[in-house]
């Protein structure tokens, strides 16, 4: 096991070596103090406010009743708004118009909207279920 | 080796919300490193269908649909992977902040590596995700970059797997050792998070992937990519606008074949000779796809009456006045394969100036950015 760990480790190691390698002398390369500045910013980004924020909204609902329906709602919620992000932002004309043909403002509030309702219909299962659960097998 | 530990006028922040346990950045880590090694391994085959390099001689025509597989694949599981990664880090958030923050000389090279690999993550599935949407915000080209912190992200997760198996091992499974000694109260909690990443997975999944996978179309909604729109029913990425072709760069127009036997043919010309149908795909770079019907002349055919030897390597050039695509060149796997036209109708009409008239390349197991439109010269190498 402490054989396959280490080669495992010392592969993990050669292949980074080769992603440095490619960044500074593969075919095209490009200026790696711009990448640098790029891996190091979407790690200031999403470290310094992208999780303080999720554990913020987390707390604010860590109370609430059936918090599990609530957090895995706004989480799907969250994610399709993470995928559309770019056809939703994206500026400047497109090259051609079959590229971003949808009304994606219209798709995702009503994918939002729709997560929404299926949170509601499982929370209201959720409770439902405690509820008959909590009155007891004494009424069968 | 120990470091001194320093005194620090700040404490760190303290966590007291659960699930950033082992077994929830277990659980979460292996979908996510399926989905990185699924995207990694179409990523190269991408990469060399495009670069091939020294493999020129042997990339595969076949399977006809390989290609609109694998990059659709590729898009997929990156986009599956966006969830996945930000519930994981979500999950092992607190470790950034560890107290003291180096213990000791390979526990400051593990936290090196696990930035590397958090920053390389972020940054590809970022980068991948604006190109599908063909967003550039930074000032480099996008291919080099993302090829190579591939390398990193995949080398990174590697270590990651060696250096944490031990603890992997202890919650790979609910009643794991190291599953069972963490609080129990957590595990329903637990159960609903991971379902909520599941369904969050599978909720962008799905209602992106019919840009590629065609009878999910109807679902998809956030996909930069619709297959039925465009022209004949096809999308199109470069336009003929772009492309400087108009109607009188084409009036004249003539194919040049050049080999040991060259000749030219007219537009009547080609149609004269021998027309086949095929039923191929185009399949992006950027993850859409699309099945169509082509008719026109056999490459092989129009190579045997140049006299091209059958291993040759053919050099295909556009009319286009310029672009990086506008010379192509093609090994003789593909000029060889009977599926390969050399196209001049679409879908039963007569290829849309769009769509590259007056006539276009389309060769099985290929990406589109190859599919050659507005050929005005095919060259024996």
């Amino acid at each position: 096991m402490r054989g396959l760990r280490i080669s495992a480790g010392a592969l993990g190691v050669a292949l980074m070596a080769a992603g440095v390698w490619a960044l500074l002398f593969g075919a095209d390369a490009q200026d790696p103090w711009v990448v640098a500045k790029w891996l190091l910013g979407v790690l200031v980004v999403h470290d310094g406010l992208v999780v303080p924020l999720t554990l913020a909204v987390g707390f604010a609902v860590s109370r609430v009743p059936v918090r599990g329906v609530v957090r895995g709602t706004l989480l799907v919620a969250a994610a399709l708004t993470a995928v559309a992000g770019p056809v939703l932002l994206r500026p400047g004309p497109v090259q051609n118009p079959t590229v971003l043909p949808l009304d994606y403002d219209r798709n995702w509030v009503l994918l939002v909207v729709l997560t929404a309702g299926v949170g509601v219909l499982a929370g209201l299962a959720v409770k439902w279920r405690r509820g008959d659960r909590s009155s007891g097998p004494g009424d069968e | 080796m120990k470091l001194p530990l320093p005194r620090f006028p700040l404490a760190p922040p303290s966590f007291r919300g659960r699930l950033h346990d082992a077994r929830t950045a277990t659980a979460i880590g292996r979908w996510l490193g399926v989905a990185v090694a699924v995207c990694f391994v179409t990523g190269l085959i991408s990469h060399y269908l495009q670069q091939p390099g020294m493999l020129a001689d042997v990339l595969p025509s076949r399977p006809r649909w390989g290609y609109r597989v694998t990059q659709g694949l590729h898009v997929a599981s990156g986009i599956t992977a966006i969830p996945l990664l930000l519930a994981k880090l979500w999950t092992v958030y607190p470790r950034l902040f560890v107290w003291p923050p180096v213990r000791s000389v390979r526990h400051a090279l593990e936290r090196v590596s696990v930035a590397v690999l958090v920053a390389s993550a972020l940054f590809e599935l970022m980068s991948g995700l604006l190109n599908t949407a063909q967003w550039y915000p930074y000032a480099f080209s996008f291919v080099p970059v993302h090829f190579a912190v591939g390398w990193l992200l995949i080398g990174s997760v590697v270590l990651h797997v060696a250096v944490k198996a031990p603890e992997i091992r202890a919650h790979w499974r609910r009643r794991s050792a190291g599953t069972l000694a963490l609080p129990a109260e957590d595990a329903v909690d637990r159960r609903s998070l991971l379902t909520a990443v599941g369904v969050a997975a599978g909720a962008v999944t799905v209602t992106t992937v019919g840009q590629s996978f065609t009878p999910l179309g109807g679902l998809d909604l956030l996909a930069p990519r619709q297959p039925d729109h465009g022209p004949q029913g096809l999308p199109i990425n470069r336009t003929a606008a772009l492309a400087r072709v108009d109607a009188t760069t084409v009036r004249d127009w003539r194919l040049r074949v050049d080999g040991p036997r060259p000749y030219e043919l007219t537009l009547a010309g080609l149609r004269a000779l021998p027309q086949r149908e095929v039923t191929l795909p185009i399949a992006c770079v950027e993850g859409w796809s699309k099945s169509a019907h082509w008719t026109g002349v056999r490459v092989r055919d129009l190579l045997d009456r140049a006299g091209a030897p059958p291993g040759a390597l053919i050099r295909v050039t556009s009319l286009e006045a310029r672009g990086g695509y506008r010379v192509m060149v093609m090994p003789h796997t593909y000029a060889r394969d009977p599926l390969t036209l050399l196209a001049l109708r679409l879908n039963g009409e007569v290829l849309s100036l769009d769509h590259g008239y007056p006539a276009r390349i389309i060769a099985p197991n290929r990406p589109g950015v190859l599919q050659t439109k507005w050929v005005a010269r095919m060259e024996v190498l």
